[in-house]
């Protein structure tokens, strides 16, 4: 999975990134078979690598030549750029190792769909109802944002 | 859950409702009377403000999800007031032929904004709050290109989307890691410590946020994309956007962060001098009024960190007050930009040479607000300005006090620039006289009035300090 996410963003050649991208998200989703969520596992495929990626290729193809490559960044650049990169991952590792993890003593729920099903729509504590809606108010502007951006002038049409 | 529980979320649901009156009015409304609907949102959107001044309850629901106190409505209250400005502002930029089949979607996106400035000043879960800050950021990038014939336009909502979307994955990052530390993620039971990794968290938050306030070093897209927005979107940007972030910065920092105080002091204390000094030297040099503008308005996210620094009850009432007081000057200012640059598509400052000559009231209503930002007595910046700075003496930080009096002065001359620009310069070709519409003038002498007002009247800031005692 690391790996690929590595060859997605230095691949220079657009619809091989996507490719790359494409392995990444099925490794995200094999993460989540290991720890036994087959729920979100199934997702992760379904709407990521099926879904997702096809839109991504999709568009590229309308947008771009298959051919073309991108410029070559230059060395000073991809120098710092990984110094900082690597900086910030030791960072974030040493935080990580210096911390304590407690197990958590909450009682194991299983994750079925009809119980992830009930907590989405439950507006209690540990409910997800309001975010469920704002959800939904978000997806709604994003759709008269698209339309909006997309629209041609009224007098082309 | 009961009728009465629901309305605690009264301000949300009344934007939610007019959003959707517009949208069911835009589709059955007749092509040729389209125009009204700018009116029509306007009175919806007066309703509304009027509404969220009215006693209401406060509390939670949905299991601690949504929390809302005096504070929080006061917050709304001030941003529903903007946005109303904001549209008054944006008659006439509306009325162009180009923009004829697109009116009801710039009211409708703008709303959506709001409504995730609402959710997510009230936001009790990270999830909440995440899903506000979105809700507040994918709109307006919409909006920001919405001259789509310009490529400038369409630059601005490129760089928008792009900036903000990497600052949104550094702050998942930030709030991933929180998780990991806490295993909880609502706010009310939130249990921070002050270990390394908690420390680490609240930097990639900050950094999140920091984007949205544009603060030095995250101010980079600032420029460009306030310079490319229609200049509606620009002052909705500059105070809608950063003053909500504020607020939820005033909120996160004061009740999840406490336990590290003495580290995000430090933190705001260096990004305050840097933003300050940074945003007021770019300034001087800015030709454009809308970049000119944006610098400035850089330099008064740095002087609103100046009283977060502190983290005591007084300094967050004056960051409240400074950001109600900014909200009326920035707009006046954008207003008259806007006017100016509908009438004749002027942008720059040296086009403002002689414009006294031919609109004197725009220009006193320029200087008023020039004058406010840049903190002359009597106006409500000086007093904004005051308070932070009796803010900052307070909790002891006098080299910080030291460098912020200094930036006033520099502020004040490129301030004053623009201010000469208009009464002394001379010019050939001066914009000539012209009148905008009544809703301009009405939003112009409301914020004129506001700038006047909140300075002499003093219950304004005894309020507001009343409602942060607790924090």
């Amino acid at each position: 999975m690391i790996i690929f996410s590595l060859m997605a963003v230095t691949s220079r050649r657009i619809l091989r990134a996507a490719v790359y991208l494409l392995f990444a998200l099925a490794g995200t989703a094999a993460l989540y078979f290991m720890i036994d969520y087959q729920f979100l596992a199934a997702v992760q495929l379904i709407v990521y690598a099926g879904g997702i990626v096809v839109l991504i290729i999709f568009s590229i193809l309308l947008t771009t030549h298959i051919n073309e490559k991108l410029e070559k960044p230059a060395p000073g650049k991809v120098f710092i750029t990984a110094v900082l990169a690597l900086g910030g991952f030791v960072l974030t590792v040493y935080a990580l190792t210096q911390h304590n993890f407690v197990v958590s003593d909450l009682p194991q729920t299983e994750a079925t769909v009809s119980h992830i099903g009930e907590k989405l729509l439950g507006y209690g504590e540990g409910g997800y109802v309001l975010p469920f809606e704002v959800i939904s108010i978000l997806l709604l502007a994003a759709m008269i944002g698209a339309i909006v951006i997309a629209k041609r002038k009224a007098s082309d049409s | 859950m009961s009728l009465n529980e629901l309305m605690i979320m009264r301000h949300e649901w009344a934007l939610v409702a007019v959003a959707l009156i517009l949208l069911i009015a835009e589709i059955g409304m007749n092509e040729n009377r389209k125009q009204n609907i700018k009116l029509f949102a306007c009175v919806l959107m007066t309703l509304v403000t009027v509404l969220g001044f009215l006693p209401a309850d406060t509390g939670t629901v949905f299991g601690n999800m949504y929390v809302t106190d005096p504070l929080r409505i006061l917050m709304k209250n001030i941003l529903n007031v903007g946005v109303l400005i904001i549209f008054l502002q944006s008659f006439s930029w509306l009325k162009q032929p180009n923009y004829q089949d697109r009116i009801t979607e710039f009211y409708l996106l703008m709303l959506s904004s709001l409504i995730g400035v609402s959710y997510m000043i009230s936001s009790g879960h990270f999830l909440m709050f995440y899903l506000g800050l979105e809700l507040t950021t994918i709109p307006i990038a919409a909006l920001a290109a919405y001259e789509q014939f310009k490529s400038k336009s369409a630059e601005a909502g490129i760089k928008l989307i792009l900036s903000s979307a990497f600052s949104s994955a550094i702050l998942l990052f930030g709030i991933s890691i929180l998780f990991a530390a806490s295993g909880n993620l609502y706010f009310n039971s939130y249990e921070s410590s002050d270990s390394i990794i908690n420390v680490l968290g609240f930097i990639f938050f900050f950094s999140g946020l920091a984007f949205k306030i544009s603060i030095v070093p995250f101010h980079l897209w600032t420029a460009d994309v306030y310079e490319g927005s229609p200049t509606s979107v620009t002052s909705y940007l500059s105070v809608i956007s950063k003053g909500s972030a504020v607020f939820i910065l005033v909120i996160v920092l004061t009740t999840l962060f406490r336990v590290i105080q003495p580290m995000w002091q430090e933190v705001l204390y260096a990004t305050s001098i840097l933003t300050m000094t940074i945003g007021n030297l770019f300034a001087i040099r800015q030709q454009n009024v809308k970049r000119f503008l944006a610098f400035s308005s850089i330099a008064q996210a740095g002087f609103i960190m100046l009283g977060i620094v502190g983290g005591t009850a007084l300094g967050m009432a004056t960051v409240i007050y400074f950001v109600l007081v900014y909200v009326f000057s920035n707009l006046a200012a954008f207003g008259v930009v806007q006017a100016v640059e509908q009438a004749s598509g002027k942008v720059t400052v040296d086009d403002y040479n002689g414009l006294y000559k031919t609109n004197p009231k725009l220009s006193l209503v320029m200087m008023l607000a020039l004058f406010s930002l840049a903190g002359i007595p009597p106006l409500a910046g000086f007093f904004g300005k005051f308070f932070l700075f009796t803010a900052v003496a307070e909790s002891g930080f006098y080299v910080l006090l030291g460098v912020a009096v200094l930036n006033t002065v520099i502020s004040l001359y490129y301030y004053l620039l623009v201010v000469k620009a208009m009464f002394i310069n001379s010019s050939d070709t001066p914009v000539t006289a012209f009148t905008s519409d009544m809703a301009m003038r009405i939003s112009l002498v409301v914020c004129s009035v506001g700038i006047l007002v909140i300075g002499f009247y003093s219950p304004v800031f005894a309020y507001i300090k009343e409602l942060c005692v607790g924090i």
